[in-house]
């Protein structure tokens, strides 16, 4: 029987365009509020640091020059990369090894620096992650294949855009409230809904951001948890997932089917169902990805995630609020730092620290993180039950 | 023995053809599409794959004869890749043949915004050079 594990920490960068910094001060500053709270290096068996896609910065080998600036040179140290959920990837990977005994603490970092090529690049780059041979040569960028869910999505549910610009609207509500988003301002549904196409019929208030930033936890096996915290946040359930590579492969356009079997094996493995979830961080890179999630969690029925929009049940009083941080479209969507950052989110909800009483939710017992990848080939969900 | 033409699929590419991919692009070059079937299972792929997806054994090549198809899905690419900047707007579109096969490709002939269900049919085309080839949808 593998051990309990518990999150007992995290820290978090400001995103944004950081041009005043590189990786590794943005990982210094993501350790920062962990090592202030008492978790020094020398109680830190080994890490993992989640960096997606060295191309942006050039820098090769991420983790050892992560371990090094952080003071951490003689602990073990990996990399994990798998697309945009290379962050909870890492943690999968780091839980792992706590679970099985290797290790008793390990600092788990995401990270990512974009900003460092063009727009057009970082679409490039990010667009190499789909079929080398088959869709990379016909311009499928990484909104482009979003674009073709939610094409397929608005036609078989007659769903016009407006709802995906509610979705947008709200975002950027709470990411005005959240100090460490990328873009923290208010969007109107008029903005949101007519503004510049990017992928028609996603417009550039669908898309999330190209981001650099940082994010940090450190998980502990149970014995060692009272060291560090009398508010820890149990692993409860970790589902992953993957669906087929090529998109026009896939059964359906409307739902991940990769996500849908995350899902599951995550409320298998921690005992409860979608209404005992309280707050949800989804993958929200487009504005269709976190309709469609709303779905694939149980959250709503296939062709119904628009009530819940409609009905305002996202927002943080509602039924179930989701990405009450900004999500990716406002918070910003670092590749490595995201699923890192979802994990914070929902440790900072249950221990009631937002910032701002205006985005706090209520009791929250139960976390789920849903973190896709690429177009759906990855997928990690995690269940956070509260420990006190 | 005759020299290879130098060929590529589609409208920027990596440039990495194997033989396999260099007898696909000989076909295309000649206004033939072709998908891959598996010797054992008799499992086709499209587009092609050289190996079967059960069990690794040999596909061959073997001509898409349909022609009329339907539009699975689309999108209007307004922001492209750095490397199709030059084309921007450009839709790129799934089409589903009658017997079930999709295709994704770009849709070059539309004179008005593309919907779900509207009727396509598959079409050939090559740069001025000859050298890069592809399939395509038109309405």
């Amino acid at each position: 029987m593998a051990r309990r594990v518990a999150v007992v920490a995290g820290g978090h960068s400001k995103f944004g365009k950081r041009y005043d910094a590189t990786m590794r001060e943005l990982c210094a500053e993501a350790y920062k509020p962990i090592y202030d709270v008492g978790i020094t290096q020398d109680k830190i068996d080994a890490s993992v640091l989640s960096y997606a896609a060295s191309q942006f910065t050039g820098q090769g080998a991420g983790s050892a020059l992560m371990a090094d600036y952080i003071g951490m040179q003689e602990k073990p140290h990996l990399r994990v990369e798998s697309a945009c959920t290379t962050g909870t990837a890492s943690l999968r990977a780091a839980w792992g090894m706590v679970a099985a005994g290797l290790y008793d603490v390990m600092l788990v970092m995401g990270v990512e620096q974009m900003n460092r090529v063009s727009s057009a690049t970082a679409t490039e780059y990010m667009s190499r992650a789909g079929d080398m041979r088959w869709e990379y040569p016909y311009g499928i960028s990484f909104p482009a294949f979003y674009a073709l869910m939610a094409s397929r999505y608005m036609s078989e549910y007659n769903m016009p855009h407006d709802v995906l610009a509610q979705i947008a609207v709200k975002s950027h509500h709470y990411g005005a409230q959240n100090p460490k988003a990328h873009l923290p301002k208010e969007v109107s549904f008029e903005e949101a809904n007519n503004a510049i196409p990017i992928c028609r019929p996603l417009n550039l208030y669908d898309c999330s951001l190209i981001t650099d930033g940082a994010a940090a936890i450190v998980i502990a096996a149970e014995e060692k948890v009272k060291q560090f915290t009398d508010r820890p946040m149990w692993i409860k359930g970790i589902g992953a997932g993957a669906s087929e590579n090529m998109i026009q492969d896939r059964p359906t356009l409307t739902s991940i089917p990769g996500a849908k079997r995350a899902v599951k094996a995550a409320y298998k493995m921690a005992g409860v169902k979608p209404e005992d979830i309280d707050m949800a961080e989804v993958h929200d890179c487009f504005t269709i990805a976190e309709l469609i999630a709303y779905e694939d969690c149980g959250f709503a029925a296939p062709g119904k995630g628009r009530e819940i929009v409609e009905n305002k049940e996202n927002y943080h009083t509602g039924r179930i609020p989701v990405n009450c941080d900004g999500g990716l479209k406002s918070k910003g969507h670092p590749l490595g730092a995201t699923g890192i950052s979802m994990t914070y989110e929902v440790m900072k909800q249950m221990r009631g620290e937002a910032e701002l009483k205006s985005r706090q939710i209520k009791d929250v017992k139960y976390g789920l993180v849903h973190n896709v990848g690429q177009s759906g080939q990855f997928v990690n969900v995690f269940i956070y039950e509260r420990g006190w | 023995m005759a020299e290879k033409k130098e060929l590529y699929l589609g409208y920027t590419t990596d440039k990495a053809i194997t033989p396999f991919m260099q007898s696909f692009l000989e076909h295309l070059d000649q206004g033939r599409l072709m998908k891959s079937k598996c010797g054992k299972c008799g499992k086709e792929y499209l587009p092609p794959r050289q190996h079967c997806q059960k069990d690794m054994s040999e596909c061959t090549l073997a001509e898409v004869t349909e022609r009329d198809a339907k539009l699975y899905s689309y999108v209007i690419v307004d922001f492209a890749p750095e490397s199709l900047s030059s084309r921007q707007p450009y839709v790129v579109a799934i089409g589903q043949f009658p017997s079930g096969l999709k295709l994704t490709a770009h849709i070059t002939n539309l004179m008005s915004l593309p919907e779900v269900g509207m009727k396509l049919k598959l079409g050939f085309d090559k740069s001025p050079d000859g050298k890069m080839v592809t399939y395509r949808w038109l309405v």
